[in-house]
């Protein structure tokens, strides 16, 4: 069973081999089988040709079997350039793994970066509408001066205003002690008028 | 019902049908999403990226109703899945939730003045340095809840009206609230008490009194913030209160975050802003739920890092390059 198997397969694997596998084959029986008839043979001249024509089938064969050895370590070769490749690949593959990894984290921190901008932008934004610290001071204080100025001002005014009024509370009081001074020196006089009018209505009769 | 019914029944609830909330799973490969009808979908992220995904992965690989009322708030833990609808609180394991037939590991109702009404709860938010939870909603009040005993810590009061949106600054132990009444506060968490409320409507750069003065969105970055609504969307300095960039974006903004260098939001129209913050519109995705209003980013794994985007549509928009909509998830 086993034995028929293996003929399959090598029947198989025959038949999958086209081209130079069947005729090489089909050269080497034909080269035994002229080898029998050369030794079978008669004549001399033939004899020599059917030699000639032999070393030539025997030379052609050695020929396609030196092809097929070269074309083996070829292939061989390929392999080995192949799993080269195949390695470089996959450690690039690996390398750019890992880049992408670091670029990731490099754009998490940019992101960050940028954010933190971000803050700083709209809080300077807000703090620039109000105004400047020192112009804000130099105002106080010019406002301050201003201030005091008036006031100082104020107290002048004010104490010009007390003066003049005591001044004039001054003159309004001796004017109205002059008034009373003259209603009653009025009065006097007229006391003293009337009194001399009686003593004189008193004399006269 | 015969199943045709069912199934017409269906379609009119997936037109109808709106996400408001979603949460990513702590391996990163699910996605939780919740909708206006109580119902809770995971979706497989790792099915529907894989290379060979079919039309079933884009699919919820479960669904589940949690709530009676819509899913307002979604937040993941290292194990479970909180979610928030009117007046109550319900956790769910994620190790099960992928089983169907997963009931909720606990549920909780915050402190309410008043028995009577039941208000919604808006935003959930995880403080990972203490182990607790905020949550603030209808009743104008933020809640802290601590995740190991779940006792009721504090509850902020301040705002006038219903509270839309929190957001946390963990390195100061503060909390924001973004809330109807048009003020923005901060809250110190430590303390229980206000540190400051910021009228944003009241300055004349960022208000439009024509959409109102409600603050949907809201998003810090350790001194910065960002909030928008129904005044345009304005980046802050928080140690300042200074509005220093308002985005030229016309529609209202209902979600809004910090990635990397930008801003990402969204809001009223079918499209992502991606925004800097020198104030220029760096990108304009659309998608295609005519309004957004919640956005995932999927920062827990790494090769399943997507953008997702949902809004008043069954439809999930999953992008993986930011820039453009790779595909879309849908509920069934």
């Amino acid at each position: 069973m086993a034995v028929v198997d293996l003929q399959d397969e090598v029947i198989r694997k025959r038949l999958l081999i086209d081209g130079d596998g069947a005729g090489d084959d089909r050269r080497i029986n034909l080269l035994v089988k002229s080898f029998l008839k050369w030794g079978h043979g008669a004549s001399h001249e033939e004899g020599y040709t059917q030699y000639q024509r032999m070393l030539s089938t025997l030379s052609q064969c050695e020929f396609s079997m030196g092809k097929t050895l070269l074309v083996y370590d070829m292939n061989l070769k390929e392999m080995e350039n192949y799993e080269k490749i195949y390695k470089d690949i996959e450690n690039s593959i690996a390398a750019a793994h890992e880049k992408i990894a670091e670029c990731k984290k490099q754009i998490l921190q940019a992101k960050r970066i940028r954010k933190n901008r971000q803050e700083y932008d709209a809080l300077a934004k807000v703090i620039q509408h109000h105004p400047d610290r020192h112009e804000t001071l130099k105002q106080l204080e010019a406002l301050g001066k201003e201030l005091q100025h008036l006031s100082h001002i104020k107290e002048n005014v004010e104490d010009k205003l007390e003066l003049r009024r005591k001044q004039f509370h001054v003159l309004l009081s001796t004017i109205h002690e002059l008034q009373q001074t003259l209603e009653n020196d009025e009065k006097l006089s007229e006391a003293e008028e009337s009194q001399e009018t009686q003593m004189e209505t008193e004399t006269k009769p | 019902m015969a199943p045709q019914e069912m199934d017409v029944q269906r379609a009119l609830e997936l037109l109808h049908m709106s996400v408001f909330s979603q949460s990513v799973s702590p391996c990163g490969k699910y996605l939780a999403a919740g909708n206006s009808y109580g119902e809770i979908g995971i979706f497989s992220l790792s099915a529907a990226l894989s290379a060979e995904a079919k039309e079933e992965s884009k699919k919820p690989v479960v669904c589940f109703t949690a709530h009676d009322g819509p899913v307002y708030a979604l937040t993941s833990t290292d194990r479970q899945l909180l979610s928030a609808s009117d007046g109550e609180l319900k956790a769910w394991n994620w190790a099960e939730i992928v089983k169907k037939g997963c009931k909720e590991a606990w549920s909780r109702r915050p402190p309410y003045r008043s028995s009577l009404e039941v208000p919604e709860i808006n935003s959930l938010q995880l403080n990972l340095k203490d182990n607790s939870l905020l949550l603030a909603g209808g009743d104008c009040t933020v809640h802290a809840m601590d995740l190991e005993t779940g006792v009721f810590t504090h509850a902020l009061r301040g705002h006038t009206d219903y509270i839309h949106c929190l957001a946390l600054r963990d390195q100061f132990h503060e909390c924001l609230s973004g809330s109807e009444d048009g003020s923005v506060r901060h809250w110190d968490l430590r303390t229980g008490g206000q540190v400051q409320a910021i009228e944003v409507h009241k300055y004349e750069e960022c208000s439009r009194p024509q959409y109102g003065k409600w603050i949907r969105c809201l998003a810090t970055d350790s001194d910065w913030m960002v909030c928008g609504g129904g005044p345009a969307l304005t980046l802050w300095h928080l140690r300042s209160v200074t509005p220093t960039t308002v985005f030229p974006l016309a529609p209202a903004q209902h979600h809004a975050m910090f990635y990397q260098d930008l801003i990402l939001c969204a809001g009223q129209g079918p499209t992502i802003y991606h925004l800097q913050l020198s104030g220029d519109i760096r990108a304009r995705i659309p998608c295609s739920p005519p309004a957004l209003h919640s956005l995932c980013l999927n920062q827990r794994s790494p090769e399943h890092k997507v953008l997702t985007a949902a809004g008043s549509s069954h439809k999930i928009d999953v992008f993986t390059n930011f820039g453009y909509r790779a595909f879309s998830l849908a509920f069934a």
